[in-house]
């Protein structure tokens, strides 16, 4: 009985506690995401492997192995697939699988685990939509926005026009005149969430109306905001918007286009000068909000322009 | 969000590295920083900031620097360059105007205009033609002859700029939607090939390089806000000469996560064709993409590095520091100083296999 249940269990890497139906996809999974050399992309066939590759061939030590938990990074255990797994933590994970099953770490670590195909979907060659995608949540409500962003950031090119209509946007969104200082503020509690998993730079390219999408490379305008190299173990120190930066700073008020030292003031009529009634895409202090304006106004500035 | 990066601050110097400090910094972050081309005989040194003004200092050969003059513009600048003959040098700014200063006489006119602000400006040297080249979030690139008012080209992008390079005959223009657009610029500006993105995330930098016996423009290395950088060949001879490498990722782990920074900028050595990296997490790397490998790591200083560049000579590598916006607003610290440091690296850049 007992070597029955045993035989039951999962294989499952050691190095990021994700489970597998068979061992040979897990030897894949530990060959591609845990023992392939990040410089060449040769896959090696374990950790010690892989560290001796790295030295002898590109001259660069290798400390953890990539994409592992921070405490299974240990390089220097030859661990291939389940064998060489450190008799006790075979213990800790057949414990948490049959315990109670609300142990601590599997909780935690299955959603995590799951979470990861989508990601490396994602990341994959620029063609996947990011609507095939089985997100776990698929398109959140505006409201859920900010604190699951993280966790979904494949909605983004699609979550890009609800996100307009969060509560306190809606009114600028007509407006020429938008940018205040509120719109600005979503951003950041999204971003301290954000430190839950890698966070999405999600791609702006709701922007991008079709059309012009069209002319480009079509696939290429979805970026792939989780980061596959990375899953579990990483974030990417960015704000979640996948908007550039110096975009990001230009929105606060701060740096809206100040008069010179000695010039009159004209910061508080700077939003609503003339040429924002032309085109609030004009506005560059809220490029969030262009962004979803974008494709009308810029069909607008084309004709205009034409 | 541990602050892995502020908390030091208090514990280790500022510069760890013992390099040169420019005297009278900007007041706010480097958006821009450029040395003079080799027409002129000194080395003036020429940064761009979001105090929305262009500075200049006269770069000693002992390293000491003189500031020489500052102009203003109305908004933060987003990127400078200098004008071939080394009098002149163009400045872009979020006013949605570039202005040339004439740094004789000490006076600015407006040479450009996008309806966005204006992410790039390069001054265009061709054998036929000058010309100043301006990319801008307004989804356009415009060829301006900076006598008249209207751009003798427009050229239509797939989406806002967010970084560009020349290196005449070649552009690279990178976009908000991940694109690379490649520009020949050989008798008339003209689209030449655009490129499917080597990169997973937003494009943040690019710098052209150049193939190493013709001398001619041959690739270009591309940064991403996930601490990578590609490097990728106009024409590879094989698929293979175009890799991805990574950079500016923290070593540890701080709360169980790997942090992974963006790459802010990216420049190659004059000279030695091997090229410098800086980071959002504080730090430069050499590398020589020739080998593959890391030439020096640095010690990470307390604020991200914003910008960097190569005198012509590629004696001395400038590198500023100050904050970058990567973990938002709320981080911003403006009793946190910018500064500038120079590094003579002509050594230090050599390739390794020479």
């Amino acid at each position: 009985m007992g070597r029955k249940k045993k035989k039951a269990s999962k294989p499952w890497c050691w190095y990021c506690n994700r489970e597998f139906d068979d061992e040979k996809i897990l030897i894949q999974h530990q060959k591609a995401k845990h023992f392939k050399c990040h410089i060449c992309h040769k896959k090696l066939y374990t950790g010690p492997g892989l560290s001796i590759h790295c030295m002898q061939v590109h001259k660069e030590a290798i400390d953890k192995v990539p994409n592992s938990l921070p405490n299974r990074s240990n390089i220097e255990i030859e661990i291939y697939g389940m064998e060489g797994i450190p008799p006790e933590d075979v213990r800790e994970h057949e414990k948490q699988k049959s315990g109670g099953g609300k142990g601590s770490d599997s909780e935690d670590d299955e959603p995590a685990a799951k979470k990861k195909p989508p990601a490396l979907l994602g990341a994959g060659p620029s063609g996947v939509t990011p609507g095939i995608l089985p997100t776990p949540m698929g398109p959140v409500p505006p409201g859920m926005y900010p604190g699951h962003m993280a966790m979904n950031p494949m909605m983004s090119p699609f979550m890009q026009a609800p996100r307009m209509m969060m509560p306190g946007m809606r009114p600028l969104f007509p407006a020429a005149s938008l940018p205040t200082t509120t719109p600005s503020k979503p951003t950041f509690p999204a971003y301290s969430n954000a430190t839950i998993s890698a966070p999405p730079t999600t791609s702006t390219s709701a922007s991008n109306d079709p059309k012009e999408n069209g002319e480009v490379k079509p696939p290429a305008a979805n970026s792939c905001p989780l980061v596959t190299a990375t899953g579990a173990g990483s974030k990417i120190v960015h704000p979640p918007e996948d908007v550039s930066l110096e975009e990001i700073r230009a929105r606060s008020i701060k740096y809206r286009a100040k008069p010179k030292p000695d010039s009159q003031p004209q910061q508080a009529i700077m939003p609503s000068s003339s040429q924002a009634e032309v085109s609030p895409c004009i506005n560059f202090g809220n490029c969030r909000l262009m962004a979803a304006i974008l494709p009308t106004l810029c069909v607008f500035l084309w004709v205009n322009l034409s | 969000m541990t602050d892995k990066m502020f908390n030091h601050a208090n514990n280790s110097s500022n510069n760890p590295n013992k390099d040169l400090e420019v005297t009278s910094p900007p007041d706010d972050s480097v958006s821009a920083l450029e040395f003079s081309p080799p027409s002129v005989p000194q080395t003036f040194l020429i940064a761009g900031s979001w105090d929305c003004r262009v500075r200049c200092w006269e770069v000693e050969a002992s390293g000491k620097t003189n500031p020489k003059a500052a102009q203003a513009m109305d908004g933060p600048i987003l990127d400078v360059s200098w004008h071939d003959d080394g009098t002149k040098v163009f400045m872009a700014s979020t006013d949605k105007t570039v202005k040339c200063w004439d740094l004789g006489a000490n006076q600015t006119i407006q040479v450009a205009a996008h309806e966005a602000p204006v992410k790039a400006c390069h001054w265009v040297k061709a054998p036929n033609y000058t010309c100043l080249m301006t990319a801008s979030w307004d989804k356009t690139m415009k060829f301006w002859d900076t006598r008249t008012a209207v751009p003798s080209m427009t050229i239509n992008l797939s989406e806002r700029c967010y970084c560009a390079d020349v290196d005449y005959p070649l552009a690279v223009v990178g976009t908000a939607d991940r694109g690379i657009c490649l520009y020949s610029l050989e008798g008339k500006p003209a689209e030449f090939k655009r490129v499917e993105s080597p990169l997973k995330h937003q494009h943040r930098c690019v710098a052209v390089f150049r193939d190493k016996k013709s001398k001619q423009p041959a690739g270009f290395a591309l940064g991403s806000v996930e601490g990578r950088v590609a490097i990728q060949y106009v024409s590879p001879t094989s698929p293979k000469e175009n890799f991805t490498f990574k950079c500016h990722r923290s070593a540890g782990t701080t709360a169980g996560y790997q942090d992974i920074y963006a790459v802010n900028d990216v420049a190659f050595h004059p000279v030695h064709g091997t090229l410098a990296t800086a980071g959002s997490d504080g730090s430069f790397s050499f590398w020589d993409k020739d080998s593959r490998t890391k030439l020096k790591p640095t010690e990470p200083l307390d604020q991200p590095l914003t910008k960097c560049a190569f005198n012509h000579s590629g004696q001395i590598f400038a590198y500023a520091i100050g904050y970058d916006w990567s973990k938002g607003y709320e981080h911003y610290n403006p009793a946190k100083k910018v500064y500038i440091y120079l590094r003579p690296c002509f050594e230090d850049l050599k390739p390794k296999t020479t």
